[in-house]
């Protein structure tokens, strides 16, 4: 977290570089030197509290994803309720989260969703991932051999696990890890309780999530996604790397048993279709298992992104809701000019509501969508404003193009309280103790009659999971406030670092989902104004 | 975990169709979501189909029934049983128009695929994709024991003899059986539902498809059926009592050091001979009163939580009433106006200690035997939860000190009783509009006292 305080360009670097996957594709690896980092965050100290530069000045987006850097044994997450001495949360001891199935079954996408949902919550969380301490031991070219589990003295294999085993322990002994997720094939029942024995030995809980696909479809849109973005395939081509993947699946599956039977005194979940549906078993788990369970009820395959839009006029007072002026008229006009050609460039096009035939009325013996719930479509495009009427209006030229647009009270601008409208010289002199802890710790600390950032945290997570429960596009237009949590849950950030983030009116922020990780990108909104004929509420078409 | 306000649910609409034999623990269950979700402001209500079954005998002129009124070959039964369930869900469906419902259970047994077919179509006419919820228990112990809970609580068996009331029980559960079709993964693959197996050993969750359906599973997961009690319990008289002042974190006062001595053994009194070696789990704030209260009880398993701690008074910590009535007059009348939202400067409301609440409510389903010792605005949100107090009353019921709250949930109503320590206390109760402390019997707030002082049984 020092890091970066002193020097944010560097801080990237680091971060890429800390367990990602990606760097170690980078650098040629020697045969047999390792190179994953041993685990441990012992250099830490405690996190700075004190932003350097007096909480003022506006940090540059990272469009780096957090979810992999090691946190520090002091880490404080935005949604964190509370810390303890021992780091761990809930009552609820140790837990390895054991991830089993066959490749392409969305594992590592479980794994680093779970990783970014539960350190949200507060909880110490790793993901391990064996294919990183593959990759770093493996010759350059992946044999597919070394994915066989029962070939007899398979040293390789047993020397890679063991590693990995060891580093989920040592995060658990002296990191004050909470939750590690070994994400791993884990194909043999015996296999599995031996790791459970191992676990239980050490006081540690082992909950197996078993992903299974039971529909080829999602099996090769999988493959599709892997054979472009795995960091095994990098510099492959293509069709190659397909081929290659969808081999090693086939090689794996006659050694693979789905649990059961064999393992009836093991805590195991069944994952099918990512969601569809949920099997527990032996499912007497404590809190925070629940809370996982909870967060895989309302985790989906995503094919769209999340965009920001930080609203016009940001700085109005929290109290007073005027309507758009026709500067603000003239912002909602570009938004939509910017989104509508910006969907149209990724190929999913939104066409106007009053040219969409209307759906034929469901049979009564059919399925009907869920009364209320949106985004359920990989294709739907979703926009949530606040209830102000600044961020209301901005949608008046986009509601042609989309019926899902809900304002949500959550959404609402911090509360300032007695600080509103004040300098920060004026809050100095009026409110001096106040000031000091708010220097200490922007992030908590709650002026008289205000909210905090962690308040809105706490206030948004229903909407956390309601858009992760999206599958299609979902545009926030909301306070800078808001939109600075929403983004610190996305790409994982410190919460010392939420309160300086900086959002431009001028700017669409886009955050893509990917296994590995979020990526964020900025698309400028231009000003179509002048130039009347580009204007897609002139003639749609146009575009 | 945050509270959902109605505005939050604007669009949605969730029927909750309970499914399962009877004595499963439905009607408790559908209670429960009901009390839960009201207690985090989701208007919900339940229907339950027997009720209305009981009605129509009324109507009809039909006396008690036995068992051969649920045999699938006798017509009559079977007709009052259509039209029941057909009432109930027309009900419901008005309400959903008409009071803006957002969670509605229809409580009955269901438990043939040809009912839930002709349910899943009434409401899809009226656009809602129902939730099932099974029950299903084949552990022959768990039964037997509902069945001793609902047998002497069902409004069916009034006036009737024990005996006979088990039997003829046991017989209607054997005519259920014989036509019961439980949810099925593959014949109800397109249906959402809930399964859950020995209450919760194995569940089943097939298209969960909103985030309320995801909340209301998530909190079914947490419950058990097991017999427990729950006792509550204010700290002893702390040394700002008796200066009237509120929050801070001071020592016990001697009388309230008394009463944590004493407190051993109002707890095994109430135990009863028979279960004096009932192991309970302790839970206290992190405030040293709340310790020292706990300090001379004999069990092991104690535990501190920060969610217990009286509600955070912000500037006012430290205060009396009448400092405070007297600095923030403003204030102090706002507090009186709206307890349940007012938010102390740079402090807390009733509202945001439910939320700060909720993962200890959570953790409070899954344990059994307890012993919370916390403090009065936590206590009244924790009893409001048990007692489905609304929310204008639950701020100003009063929880006196020096007095053990046991509260048992039974299938239809939770038993309340509560144990006097015979100690004195100062009271720190304040009335609507006054900054003095203490109890007047003449108030206009007696009526919502009254839920904890007179009635120890909550329907």
């Amino acid at each position: 977290m020092s890091a970066i305080d002193s020097d944010p360009e560097q801080a990237e670097i680091e971060l890429v570089n800390g367990f990602g996957a990606d760097s170690l594709e980078s650098t040629p690896v020697p045969h047999g030197r390792r190179t994953t980092k041993r685990w441990s965050f012992h250099n830490h100290g405690k996190p700075v509290l004190f932003d350097k530069s007096g909480g003022n000045t506006k940090r540059r987006l990272s469009d780096i994803d957090m979810v992999h850097k090691e946190i520090d044994p002091f880490h404080i997450s935005p949604a964190q309720l509370y810390s303890t001495e021992s780091g761990r949360l809930f009552h609820a001891g140790k837990i390895c989260i054991v991830l089993c199935g066959l490749p392409g079954r969305g594992k590592t996408h479980l794994a680093v969703s779970l990783t970014r949902y539960l350190r949200w919550l507060g909880v110490k969380t790793h993901s391990f991932h064996l294919g990183n301490y593959r990759r770093a031991k493996a010759e350059a070219d992946l044999d597919f051999e070394l994915f066989m589990p029962r070939v007899e003295d398979n040293a390789f294999r047993q020397n890679i696990v063991g590693e990995c085993i060891d580093d989920i322990l040592h995060f658990f002994e002296n990191d004050k890890g909470q939750v590690a997720i070994y994400d791993a094939v884990n194909a043999l029942p015996e296999h599995r309780l031996e790791l459970n024995d191992k676990f239980a030995q050490l006081n540690i809980q082992a909950l197996f999530i078993e992903s299974l696909v039971t529909e080829d479809q999602i099996i090769s849109k999988n493959v599709e996604q892997a054979a472009r973005s795995s960091p095994d395939y990098k510099n492959w081509d293509y069709a190659k790397a397909y081929k290659d993947y969808s081999d090693r699946i086939k090689v794996l599956t006659p050694y693979y048993l789905e649990m059961g039977d064999l393992e009836t005194k093991l805590s195991y979940i069944k994952f099918i279709n990512f969601g569809e549906r949920i099997e527990l078993h032996n499912s007497n788990y404590g809190y925070l298992i629940q809370k996982v369970v909870f967060y895989l009820m309302n985790s989906r395959i995503k094919s769209g992104s999340v965009f920001f839009a930080r609203c016009y006029k940001n700085d109005l007072d929290f109290s007073f809701d005027p309507p758009l002026d026709s500067d603000g008229d003239v912002y909602a006009k570009n938004l939509t000019e910017t989104i509508l050609r910006y969907m149209k460039k990724q190929g999913k096009p939104l066409s106007l509501v009053s040219d969409r035939k209307d759906k034929e009325a469901l049979s009564l013996d059919q399925r009907h969508p869920t009364a209320g719930v949106d985004g359920t479509s990989h294709d739907s495009f979703v926009v949530w404003t606040s209830v102000k009427q600044r961020t209301i209006q901005a949608t008046k030229y986009l509601s042609q193009y989309t019926t899902n647009i809900r304002h949500r009270i959550q959404l609402a601008q911090k509360n300032p309280g007695v600080a509103f409208g004040m300098t920060e010289e004026e809050i100095k002199k009026e409110f001096p103790t106040d000031y000091e802890n708010f220097v200490k710790d922007p992030y908590h600390h709650r002026f008289s009659r205000a909210e905090s950032y962690h308040d809105l945290a706490i206030k948004i997570e229903p909407l956390i999971l309601e858009m992760e429960r999206m599958s299609g596009d979902i545009l926030i237009i909301a306070d800078e406030t808001v939109l600075r949590v929403f983004y610190g849950y996305l790409m994982s950030c410190n919460c010392y670092d939420i309160p300086s983030l900086n959002f431009a009116t001028d700017e669409i922020i886009e955050i893509k989902f990917n296994a590995y990780y979020n990526s964020a990108k900025v698309i400028p909104i231009k000003d179509f104004s002048s130039s009347a004929n580009a204007l897609a509420l002139v003639s749609p078409e146009s575009l | 975990m945050p509270v959902y306000s109605i505005s939050h649910v604007e669009n949605v609409r969730v029927c909750v169709v309970m499914v399962g034999l009877p004595a499963r623990g439905k009607s408790l269950i559908a209670q429960k979501i009901v009390r839960y979700l009201s207690w985090l402001s989701i208007k919900s209500k339940c229907f339950n189909v027997g009720t209305y079954r009981r009605d129509l005998q009324k109507a009809a002129d039909i006396g008690n029934i036995t068992a051969d009124f649920f045999d699938p070959n006798n017509p009559d039964g079977m007709h009052f049983r259509r039209q029941a369930i057909d009432l109930a869900l027309q009900d419901m469906m008005n309400w959903f128009l008409d009071e803006n419902g957002v969670v509605g259970i229809l409580d009955a047994t269901n438990s043939t695929r040809d009912r839930r077919n002709r349910i899943v179509k009434v409401l899809r006419e009226n656009l809602i994709e129902p939730i099932f919820l099974e029950s299903f228990c084949n552990d022959q112990d768990l039964v037997l024991q509902n069945i001793l809970d609902v047998k002497t609580t069902s409004p069916d068996y009034v006036g009737s003899d024990l005996q006979f009331a088990t039997e003829d029980f046991l017989k209607r559960i054997e005519l259920y059986e014989k036509n019961y079709e439980t949810m099925d993964v593959s014949i109800d693959a397109n249906l959402t539902f809930i399964k859950l197996v020995n209450v919760n050993s194995q569940i089943i969750l097939n298209r969960i498809e909103s985030y309320l359906e995801s909340r209301i599973v998530y909190y079914v997961m947490n419950l058990h059926i097991k017999p427990r009690s729950i006792y509550l319990s204010r700290h002893g008289e702390s040394e700002y009592n008796l200066t009237g002042q509120i929050g801070g974190d001071s020592n016990l006062s001697e009388r309230g050091w008394r009463y944590a001595k004493k407190l051993p053994e109002l707890v095994l009194k109430s135990l009863g001979e028979e279960n004096k070696h009932t192991n309970l789990t302790v839970w206290t704030s992190t405030l040293a009163r709340t310790q020292q209260t706990s300090s001379f009880l004999p069990y092991k398993r104690k535990l501190q939580w920060k969610a217990l701690d009286e509600l955070d008074a912000g500037e006012c910590d430290g205060m009396t009433y009448e400092e405070i009535e007297n600095q923030f007059p403003e204030d102090f009348k706002a507090r009186d106006d709206n307890k349940y939202e007012y938010r102390y400067r740079g402090g807390e409301s009733y509202r945001d200690i439910v939320i700060r609440l909720e993962p200890i409510i959570m953790e409070l389903e899954r344990q059994e035997n307890i012993l919370i010792i916390t403090h009065q605005a936590v206590l009244r949100c924790l009893y409001a939860y048990f007692m489905n107090v609304p929310q204008e009353e639950s701020p100003w019921m009063s929880i006196p000190l020096h007095t053990l709250i046991k509260l048992e949930p039974r299938a239809y109503h939770t038993v309340v009783s509560r144990i006097k320590a015979d100690i004195p206390a100062v009271s720190t109760y304040k009335e609507k509009g006054t900054s003095q402390l203490g109890e007047q019997n003449n108030s206009t707030s007696s009526k919502s006292r009254d839920i904890i002082n007179n009635s120890d049984i909550v329907p």
